[in-house]
């Protein structure tokens, strides 16, 4: 699902990544663990297209989303609003406006599968942190994505939110997706991921 | 242990520097603006006359005041609301959050910035003698420089926007104009409605300015007893002026405050 390989960036003469490799199949939860600055938050970025590496190919079947630590919703919109924002890819711009009712019932749908198909027409600002970020993944699966690249999807989530996220997150690759999500405790890692990639400063193992 | 206490410094050369030349630039301004005390001191009997005549005020035009006053304010209003549409394609294009090419940002910027650099008054000047004098005049002048001004301060509350939301969308596949609708306008629409009611209220005043050179409104009238020598009617018109600055500014914060912005 997601391949990525030989991925080598540097920031002005620094080297963060120098041929990193990651395969994640279809079905697959990884995790990627390593210190501050090895460069686990850059390889994401990467695979998703938002920085542009200096060499190395990634390849993505189908779509991948982005979680990230500080969720990157927008606060004033709805829970829905935000879900059918993952649809904006595949909308033309006329539609866009107001997004057309097969997108926001797609999107209650999205928002039924993490649980929160009640809190639809709340502003996300009022939402709790762990329901932020499973509106984040909803989005995702508004998008259709076949690939849900998460960067500390809970490292700002107290243990109980942080549990709700990672057995969603499971369960989705359960369901066929490919999941690598950043992790900073190694226990969440053993606990759900079926496979553990180590990232150590500038060398990918 | 011992403690070295740093010595005392003295103002180093380029303080020096700066400071003598600040202080030429003063003399040759108060050359050049033929500042003198002494002349308004000569001329105070001028300024008691003025103010004999001017007393009391001629409350017989009041009616005509506020009748005049309502059309600057309606010039202001529509100033301001007619540059909303220009205003905001010209900041979405000279943000970076919504607009990645450099030579579209730039080429927004500079037209903001010539509107922002030509003052209203210019615009007034220019529009007055292709729509004839009145309050349109006004209109169109006041359009013209806050499209500038207000573009800019919405281009920068734009700047300022939490880049994560915009990342999140663009992985969605989602493009420049759908991100600037979905992540950026949402996330600023509290500041842009701020910085708008702001707009409004400083051009209200200007709206003062214009009539003064024949847009209009109280400013006209303001203009017109001055030639015509009767103060007495200009400070009925001031005291209009003053209730009028003073609503605009209070309705505006107060408006202001309840959005948060
Ligand atoms: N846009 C950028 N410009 C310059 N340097 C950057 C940029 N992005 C990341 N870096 C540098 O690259 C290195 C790796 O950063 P990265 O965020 O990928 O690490 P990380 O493994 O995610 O760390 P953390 O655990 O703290 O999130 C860091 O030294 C960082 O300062
Ligand atoms: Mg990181």
């Amino acid at each position: 699902m997601l391949a990525v390989s030989g991925l080598r960036k540097s920031f002005g003469g620094r080297t963060v990544l120098d041929g990193f490799d990651l395969r994640v199949e279809a079905g697959e939860f990884v995790a990627l663990l390593g210190p501050n600055g090895s460069g686990k938050s850059t390889a994401l970025r990467c695979a998703a297209g938002l920085e542009t590496p200096d060499g190395g190919s990634v390849e993505v079947r189908g779509s991948a989303a982005m979680v990230f630590q500080k969720i990157h919703l927008v606060g004033r919109r709805t829970a829905l609003d935000n879900v059918c924002s993952g649809a904006l890819g595949r909308l033309p711009l006329h539609r866009s406006l107001f997004y057309p009712q097969d997108v926001r019932e797609e999107a209650v749908r999205c928002l039924d599968r993490v649980g929160l198909a009640d809190r639809a027409l709340e502003r996300c600002a009022r939402l709790s942190g762990g329901q932020q970020q499973r509106v984040a993944i909803a989005r995702a699966l508004c998008q259709r994505a076949n690939v849900i690249l998460a960067d500390e999807p809970v490292s700002a989530l107290d243990p109980q939110a942080a549990v709700q996220v990672m057995e969603l997150l499971v369960d989705l690759a359960a369901e066929g997706m490919a999941v690598v999500a950043v992790l900073h405790q190694p226990e969440l890692a053993q606990r759900y991921a079926h496979r553990i990639v180590e990232m150590r400063t500038a060398v990918a193992v | 242990m011992t403690i070295t206490v740093p010595r005392r410094r003295w103002p180093s050369a380029t303080a020096w520097v700066v400071t003598a030349v600040v202080v030429v630039v003063h003399v040759l301004a108060w050359q050049a603006t033929e500042f003198s005390p002494a002349a308004l001191v000569a001329g105070w009997e001028g300024m008691a006359d003025f103010l004999s005549e001017s007393l009391p005020p001629d409350l017989s035009v009041l009616g005509k005041s506020l009748e005049a006053a309502v059309i600057t304010l309606y010039i202001g209003l529509l100033g301001t609301t007619f540059s909303i549409p220009f205003a905001l394609v010209l900041a979405l294009l000279a943000s970076r959050a919504t607009t990645s090419a450099v030579w579209g940002r730039q080429a927004a910027r500079a037209v903001l910035s010539f509107l922002r650099s030509v003052p209203d008054v210019v615009f007034a000047l220019i529009f007055v003698t292709a729509v004839g004098l009145g309050p349109f005049a006004g209109v169109l002048a006041l359009v013209f420089h806050n499209t500038g001004v207000m573009g800019k301060l919405w281009a920068e509350a734009m700047d300022e926007s939490d880049r994560g939301p915009r990342e999140a969308l663009r992985v969605a596949g989602a493009s420049g104009p759908q991100i600037a609708l979905h992540a950026v306008l949402p996330t600023v629409l509290p500041s842009l409605a701020g910085l708008l009611l702001y707009r409004l209220d400083v051009n209200v005043r200007s709206s003062l300015v214009l009539g003064l050179v024949g847009a209009g409104g109280i400013g006209f009238l303001i203009n017109q007893s001055i030639k015509l020598f009767r103060f007495d009617e200009m400070v009925t018109h001031i005291l209009v002026v003053l209730v009028l600055v003073v609503v605009v500014d209070q309705a505006s914060a107060f408006v202001r405050k309840r959005l948060g912005a």
